[in-house]
């Protein structure tokens, strides 16, 4: 309420109110405003727009089933799912790799850690668009340049998070390895790896899930995989084909969204490798 | 730690079953990639190459791509905002303690829940279908990806508000719409705004995507010149890209850590 009470000049609160959404509220509108003016858009694009979606519900019904009689569709639907399994799991492997080398607490020194994190981070910022596109150039169109794009998108973030989840362990049962004079890769094995492996697998698994996403759009430019056929039928206006596609792909998705699940809650606060 | 050798075998026995299944898996999914071991190895030198064709830049082009540039960011900042709005209206809708209707609710709240499993790419490609070309189909494909993410956490973030406000001035009387601007809103804008920066990121990305897909701005540049084989001017695109999206990053963080934990219109 204090707004409407506060609403004469002279008080301090109004004042402070008025200076910082009145400049960020406006910068916001001008902002919004000239970019509609720059792209063109009206509402008017809109309204033309909704025959559009009619016409195009009519065309997409009833889903055209017939596709899948070829196999082929469900041959490149598990394509699309071997492209982030593999990728994923390949990306795993990676990510410990740099996890261990980027971890404070187990990285051989300090400047390969350093190094480290400013390659994860440098190999994050990179959108996959652009190295799909390059790799494509370099080993030919297909699945097998869709799957390194994942396998990198994974190391990037998977790397921060298991350097992340390595240095957040408990020091002890490391430290008193070191004692003993345990080399580096049993202090890893025994100290170490007990402690994260649960929720190594359970980001691994969680990145899986926005693999499959990926492994869908990298077919759209070039990756292999339903995206090709997606994509193939919507350029050629065969809609009722594309539902049929989308629904049976959203269907696999969804089921291997479910065995991801499954396995993630099954593995947190379980102990593996003891 | 070879005293226990003795105990090795049974320590590993229960993981040999998991490791098998995840091996054969692992090898059927490559095969169905068709790794070629062959085709990397010769793709490196040839990898080389397309660096070296690369560099320079062709630094001449940056002019022209300025204008793509400011597109692709435009179309993720007009979508990101419609999304951002519309997704408040849904998440109010959606929040228990704004709306009493159990059907109303839960309707809304499986709409969204389908819309984010589907895809992003899904989306966009439907709504190319339908718009055509051009920047408005890009806008209206990010403006609808967001609302499924959006409307979910707003939706969230105005249950969990401190319900003493939003009760006083409903005892005093207060209309709906004063109950959302004065108890509300100071409680969410700061998360609301936090998630909306984190998804104008996701959808800069996407927004570059869309060019290739032919719904203006930068992306287009960019395939174009690699189909064209013009290397150098792809090399500028590709930087220019990096920079926009660095940018764009570094900005909403810089935002996001003004705005989190302040109470904003109060």
């Amino acid at each position: 309420m204090s707004g409407r009470r506060t609403n004469y000049r002279g008080d301090l609160r109004y004042k402070r109110w008025y200076k910082t959404y009145f400049f960020s509220g406006s910068l916001f509108i001008l902002i919004f405003g000239w970019s509609v003016a720059h792209l063109k858009i009206s509402p008017r694009l809109f309204w033309e727009g909704i025959p559009h979606f009619f016409n195009l519900v009519t065309e997409m019904l009833p889903p055209n089933w017939g596709v899948f009689s070829r196999g082929k569709i469900l041959w490149s639907i598990l394509e699309t799912l071997s492209m982030a399994f593999a990728g994923t799991s390949l990306g795993a492997i990676g990510a410990l790799f740099f996890g261990l080398l980027g971890a404070g607490n187990i990285s051989p020194s300090k400047v390969i850690r350093e190094a480290t994190k400013r390659l994860l981070a440098a190999e994050r910022s990179v959108p996959p668009l652009i190295y799909i596109l390059l790799l494509v150039v370099v080993i030919g169109l297909g699945p097998f340049a869709g799957m390194i794009v994942i396998a990198m998108g994974t190391v990037g973030m998977l790397g921060k998070l298991f350097a992340e989840a390595i240095e957040n362990i408990d020091p002890k049962p490391l430290e008193s390895l070191e004692s003993t004079g345990a080399t580096r890769i049993q202090m890893v094995r025994y100290a170490v790896l007990p402690q994260v492996i649960p929720s190594l697998i359970a980001n691994t698994l969680y990145r899986f899930d926005i693999n499959l996403r990926v492994a869908l759009f990298l077919g759209v430019v070039g990756g292999g995989g339903i995206g090709v056929n997606l994509q193939m039928a919507m350029s050629l206006f065969r809609y009722a084909d594309a539902l049929a596609i989308t629904v049976v792909t959203l269907l696999i998705i969804w089921v291997a969204e479910r065995i991801s699940d499954y396995f993630r809650r099954r593995v947190i606060g379980q102990e593996i490798l003891h | 730690m070879r005293v226990v050798t003795g105990k090795t075998m049974s320590r590993y026995q229960k993981y040999i079953l998991p490791a098998g299944i995840f091996g054969f898996l692992l090898l059927g999914s490559a095969v169905m990639c068709r790794v070629d071991p062959v085709a990397l190895i010769a793709g490196i030198p040839r990898g080389i190459d397309l660096f070296g064709q690369m560099v320079p830049p062709a630094w001449k082009t940056f002019p022209e791509l300025v204008g793509p540039a400011l597109e692709t960011v435009e179309i993720a900042f007009v979508g990101t905002a419609l999304g951002a709005s519309l997704s408040f209206v849904i998440g109010l809708v959606a929040a228990h303690n704004m709306n009493s209707n159990r059907i109303l609710r839960n309707t809304v709240r499986t709409i969204l829940s389908v819309e984010r499993a589907l895809p992003d790419l899904i989306v966009v490609l439907f709504f190319v279908a339908i718009v055509g070309l051009g920047p408005f189909p890009g806008v209206m494909a990010l403006a609808a990806s967001s609302i499924g993410m959006l409307g979910k956490l707003f939706a969230d973030a105005i249950e969990e508000v401190d319900p003493k406000p939003v009760e006083s001035m409903v005892a005093i009387g207060a209309t709906k719409a004063q109950v959302i601007r004065y108890a509300v809103l100071p409680q969410v804008i700061p998360s609301l705004i936090g998630n909306t920066l984190y998804r104008f990121e996701v959808n800069i990305r996407m927004s570059i995507f869309l060019g290739v897909v032919g719904a203006g701005g930068i992306g287009y540049n960019l395939v174009t010149s690699l189909r064209l084989l013009e290397y150098q001017e792809a090399m500028a695109a590709i930087l220019t890209i990096l920079i926009l999206v660095t940018l764009c990053e570094k900005l909403s963080e810089r935002v996001r850590r003004i705005i989190v934990g302040q109470e904003l219109l109060r």
